[in-house]
């Protein structure tokens, strides 16, 4: 018995030429598929949030990418807009995929507002296509070219909300994108962005005086992946990432051995992660560097290409980069860095 | 700084030990595998893992290596009882059986790790790195995780490599005189699952399945013995695993993943070109001075 199952499980093509005929649709097979089946569209259909009421008062509809570029468009728009953000805190939009239910929501837009500079790197094309039916703003694309900085490939680093003075040169095209669409409050619009642009001109100013508060020779910026070119440059701190400047690559074993030679030799007391990337090339380097007889604590959680949630303090790009420039200047100034447990 | 001091720095060196062990541990028991002729059930295995690795996720909420590969390791087994039913219970043939197996685990797995982000799951971050694979980020703990698991798997084998010689070679005799052919069947693929997921980290799920059987295959080219052949496709792999660690260390940007599985094709090729008797230049050699060329002889063919 035992003979004639093991042959029948492990010898089934000899079975099935002796038993002839083929039956593609046998009720066990079909049963099989259409389980598995049932539990992808199931685990797909689970995923998406339902989009807005349509009953927004005549407001204008702005579906915005990323978490960044919809504060930025909550500030101008104020109560004129609703916002609709595809990607939830903490999602990395480098590899976000849009889901069918996401297409559904920028096609009922009146506008739609992404960060641009391939930041997005899955969503260019479907934003091209838009972009030939309504108003699409790029708003990394609208800042003067000459202030990008190059990231190969004929392609430039998207992260520049970092830098809240070059960000705040975004703030007038999506205003003029707001004004066009709703002509009637045009002028409240252009108000609210020559306001949210003045303040972030001096939150500029605030975040250079914070960092320049470190020591000079330990103003490096230690992080999961190469976000920070922007924040570097524009507050004079060095920025070093395991990754690239997209989380898509991987680090190989030369960049975490590089990594582990650096903070050794420089001394640099802590590295910091990022909400949106694995810490595992973090840890890894950790403990490269115990190993050579330093340790290196973590100065603690970074947002970088999103914001926090609710309830987090750091909802705004204006609270997230304090956020993160009072977490910087406390790990690196103290030569006794507080160390936190090792990351979840 | 990156070349000599590089490869002898203390990642390089617990990466090596990870990689080296598993690569080890996953010739030894792909040579069964390969002789039964069960090399594509690992490759199901592999691609059933990613499910695994997000419901531990899931059911966890924690990211450390061990809960993720347990977790991985019930999805393996899970979707090898998939294909043993779907060939049990259908008349589906065992090459597509394997390919269902493979297209539905492997589409499910996607549609978690890359759904988790988007359904609010953000510290997710990470998973998808099972999917290709992030050597370079092993840590001691890891490496010794990885360690203990090739000791177990390389014990097992030397306990049922007698049997299992006996189930590869001859099924029906091994039947006939009283083994447990279906248990020692079972033993070999679920030794193959246990390498598939410690393989993981290393390569990834896409590309593990390499690391089982592009050894073995080398090493068949050398010896007509099983013992031999089975030490010598563990030294393979181990020495597939060296090469593609030492080179990723020597410069930025390598991945360490790919590289092992190259290490491990060029074994093979040098093997098809090179080995005595068997090789492509010797088999030409002995043509050209007329001889008769038998290939395949003894190659684990199963009696009928």
């Amino acid at each position: 018995m035992i003979l004639r199952i093991q042959k029948m499980i492990f010898d089934f093509p000899k079975n099935e030429v002796a038993g002839g005929g083929f039956r593609p649709w046998n009720p066990a097979a079909r049963w099989i598929v259409f389980a598995a089946w049932g539990l992808i569209v199931l685990a797909a259909g689970c995923g998406g949030r339902e989009p807005p009421g349509a009953a927004d008062g005549g407001r204008l509809r702005v579906v915005a990418t990323t978490t960044v570029v919809a504060d930025l468009v909550r500030q101008v728009g104020g109560d004129r807009v609703t916002v609709d953000c595809l990607m939830a805190p903490g999602i990395d939009p480098h590899s976000y995929k849009p889901t069918p239910r996401d297409a559904d929501r920028l096609a009922g837009a009146d506008l739609v507002v992404a960060s641009g500079l391939h930041l997005e790197g899955k969503l260019t094309d479907l934003l091209e296509r838009l972009g030939r039916s309504r108003p699409v703003v790029l708003v990394g694309d609208s800042l003067p070219e000459a202030d990008l900085i190059t990231a190969g490939g004929g392609l430039f680093d998207p992260h520049v909300w970092f830098d809240a003075r070059l960000w705040s040169h975004g703030v007038a095209p999506v205003a003029e994108a707001l004004a066009t669409a709703d002509p009637a409050h045009a002028s409240a619009h252009r108000d609210r962005a020559a306001a949210y642009a003045a303040r972030l001109v001096s939150l500029d100013e605030r975040l250079r005086t914070q960092i320049a508060t470190i020591p000079e020779g330990r103003r490096v910026l230690v992080t999961a992946h190469d976000a920070f070119r922007y924040f570097g440059r524009a507050y004079g701190i060095e920025v070093v990432g395991v990754q690239g400047t997209s989380t898509e690559s991987e680090a190989g074993l030369a960049d975490i051995n590089r990594l582990v030679d650096l903070v050794v030799s420089r001394g640099i007391p802590a590295v910091f992660i990022e909400t949106s990337v694995s810490d595992r090339s973090v840890a890894a380097l950790r403990e490269g560097a115990t190993a050579r007889g330093h340790d290196v604590g973590v100065g603690g959680t970074l947002y970088s290409d999103s914001l926090g949630g609710p309830g987090s303090g750091a909802e705004t790009l204006e609270a997230a980069l304090e956020a993160n420039t009072s977490a910087i200047v406390e790990a690196l100034a103290d030569r006794s860095a507080p160390r936190a447990e090792d990351a979840p | 700084m990156t070349s000599a001091a590089g490869i002898l720095s203390y990642n390089t060196v617990v990466v090596a030990v990870g990689v080296a062990a598993v690569g080890f541990a996953a010739g030894v028991v792909g040579s069964l595998c390969v002789l039964r002729k069960r090399a594509l059930a690992g490759d199901a295995a592999a691609h059933a893992t990613l499910v695994g690795v997000a419901c531990a996720f899931l059911a966890t909420g924690r990211r450390d290596l061990a809960t993720l590969l347990a977790g991985a390791l019930v999805a393996a087994c899970a979707g090898l009882g998939m294909l043993v039913i779907v060939r049990r219970f259908t008349r589906t043939r065992d090459d597509a059986a394997t390919a269902l197996v493979i297209g539905v685990s492997f589409g499910l797995g996607i549609t978690l790790v890359s759904g988790l982000p988007a359904w609010g799951y953000a510290n997710s971050a990470g998973l998808e790195q099972f999917l290709l694979g992030h050597t370079a980020a092993l840590t001691a703990r890891d490496a010794w995780l990885l360690g203990a698991v090739a000791i177990v798997a390389v014990a097992a084998v030397a306990a049922i490599l007698k049997e299992a010689t006996l189930v590869a070679f001859d099924a029906a005799f091994a039947a006939a005189t009283g083994w447990p052919v279906s248990g020692i069947d079972y033993a070999i693929v679920g030794l193959v699952a246990l390498m598939v997921v410690a393989g993981l980290p290393a390569v990834g799920a896409v590309l593990v399945t390499a690391l089982v059987v592009i050894p073995p295959v080398a090493a068949r080219f050398w010896t007509d013995r099983v013992g031999t052949m089975v030490v010598l496709s563990g030294l393979i792999g181990l020495a597939a695993a060296a090469v593609g660690v030492a080179v990723s260390a020597t410069r930025p940007g390598l991945a360490t993943g790919p590289l092992v599985v190259i290490a491990a094709a060029a074994a093979f090729a040098f093997s098809f070109l090179c080995a005595p008797h068997r090789g492509w230049i010797a088999r030409r050699a002995e043509a050209a001075r007329g001889l008769t060329v038998r290939r395949g002889d003894s190659d684990g063919e199963t009696g009928r």
